[in-house]
């Protein structure tokens, strides 16, 4: 289990790094915690650990974010929040980016809870106080 | 348009990249029909058949692109090039409209132009309707593109040469107005029930944080939070806190993402001392922007072009129009393209 606390924005890099690291196989990670906890920030940081230069924006609109990386593969960001129904997933053709074997990260995973491969990272983001969180990653 | 010219330019845009199917015609810079798919189109056609992994975009296409060709009053024939969305947008999207009109244009022996989507927004102010007046913005001018997915502020020195100079670095402006209406309680999409609310509230009876990104960068991420913690703070004193507050919250919310789009508008103003300004994007129908925007011109001695409502949305009159300027300049695209998810301008 990957557990580390975080009281700054600062310390993110070294997280991300660690959560990489700590789970080298594998490519979706799951990304669960309230409006406000940081997602988009700590995926930020993760992207810039893979290599990607690119501005690394919330895809609240445009569903998915594709990133170049330092290898060859882009890397995919997901964020589910707006969906309604299962239908828009299949809609846009997800089992194309999840089973890519590329990276992808994704925000709000509980609206396609269904659809989510087995064997991927999941990502709690808990909110202690306005500056602190909890981060803890398992294999689900 | 009754019988076609030899030398007229009709072209048929189509827009894929996100939620709504779209075509249009533009004949000669002229805007002929503009279709967005709604349910209107599928009733036409015998409703929609529910399946599961149907793809709007694929049932939408074939009735929208036939609507605008008829409402244009033009025959396919008449047709000189096909304008389609390139990208940014979602790649299953992007590959209906794409594979489309790259058939359509191998169909008809016609040439095929690929747009961007952001382009299209930007040349949205370019769109000519019959009998309108037309205003259109005088090179180089500076557009603030604000949506669900985008706020940039964009120095365009040519119908075709436009350059980002600033952008956000995390949130887009209209997701902090969605977001934030969420956490209110209001539907989704809520910056337009915020704007609504924002009219009989005060906008400054509650602060919030302002970012302090450099350059001409935007950030509204920090103030999302920010308000999602205000909000938490208040309720566990006043239980009825939003409910009490509701259009004061939504004025001082919006004032702020106005604020914050304002500040680097005229720093970007200043900087490159021009003062040429437009707006494009979905946002732009927010009547507070609207209001600050014309505040500035004045202040400022802008020029201000604002574009018509209808416009300012996802649409394939933007693409159509685009189309047409690359059609002029002999800008084509063969068989072998491929959509993109993401690029820039």
């Amino acid at each position: 289990m990957f557990s580390k606390q975080v009281t700054s924005v600062k310390e993110l890099g070294a997280v991300a790094k660690a959560l990489i690291e700590s789970f080298p196989g594998q490519r979706i990670f799951a990304f669960y915690g309230e409006m406000g906890a940081g997602k988009t920030t700590f995926i930020q940081a993760i992207c810039k650990i893979l290599g990607s230069d690119d501005y690394v924006t919330s895809p609240t609109f445009a569903i998915i974010n594709e990133y170049s990386t330092a290898e060859l593969n882009p890397l995919f960001h997901f964020d589910f929040y707006r969906i309604k129904n299962i239908e828009e997933a299949f809609d846009i053709g997800y089992e194309d980016y999840l089973y890519s074997g590329n990276y992808c990260l994704i925000e709000w995973p509980e609206k396609i809870e269904q659809i989510l491969p087995d064997n991927i990272v999941a990502v709690k983001i808990e909110v202690i106080d306005n500056e602190t969180r909890n981060i803890e990653a398992r294999i689900i | 348009m009754g019988s076609k010219n030899t030398n007229d330019i009709i072209i048929l845009g189509i827009e894929s990249s996100c939620d709504d199917t779209s075509a249009a015609i533009v004949g000669n810079g002229v805007i002929l029909s503009n279709v967005v798919a709604g349910q209107k189109v599928h009733e036409a056609y015998g409703g929609v058949v529910p399946e599961l992994a149907s793809r709007a975009h694929q049932q939408n296409i074939i009735p929208v692109v036939d609507q605008a060709i008829k409402k244009a009053a033009i025959k396919q024939s008449d047709i000189s090039a096909v304008a389609f969305t390139r990208g940014p947008g979602l790649l299953g999207s992007l590959l209906v409209g794409t594979s489309f009109a790259k058939g359509y244009a191998l169909a008809s022996g016609i040439p095929l132009i690929e747009v961007n989507h952001l382009q299209g927004h930007v040349l949205a102010l370019f769109i000519r309707e019959k009998g309108q007046p037309y205003n259109p913005p005088k090179f180089p001018f500076l557009c603030l593109l604000v949506s669900g997915g985008n706020s940039q502020i964009i120095l365009v020195k040519d119908y075709l040469e436009m350059e980002v100079v600033g952008q956000t670095i995390d949130d887009a402006a209209g997701e902090a107005f969605d977001k934030c209406a969420k956490v209110m309680g209001l539907p989704y999409p809520g910056g337009p029930y915020i704007d609504k609310l924002a009219k009989e509230g005060d906008p400054l009876r509650f602060k919030f944080s302002k970012p302090k990104v450099p350059g001409l960068d935007y950030s509204f991420s920090g103030l999302k939070t920010n308000f999602l913690y205000f909000l938490r703070d208040n309720l566990k004193e006043t239980p009825g806190f939003i409910e009490e507050n509701k259009a004061d919250l939504s004025a001082s919310l919006q004032h702020t993402i106005i604020e914050i789009l304002m500040d680097k508008l005229v720093k970007a103003t200043k900087q490159t001392q021009i003062r040429e300004v437009t707006v494009a994007g979905g946002v732009s129908a927010n009547s507070g922007l609207l209001a600050a925007l014309q505040q500035q011109a004045v202040k400022h001695k802008w020029n201000l072009i604002v574009p018509k409502f209808e416009y300012t949305m996802d649409n394939a009159a933007m693409i159509a129009i685009t189309g047409y300027y690359k059609y002029m300049e002999k800008e084509f695209v063969g068989q072998n393209t491929v959509p993109y998810a993401r690029t820039k301008l």
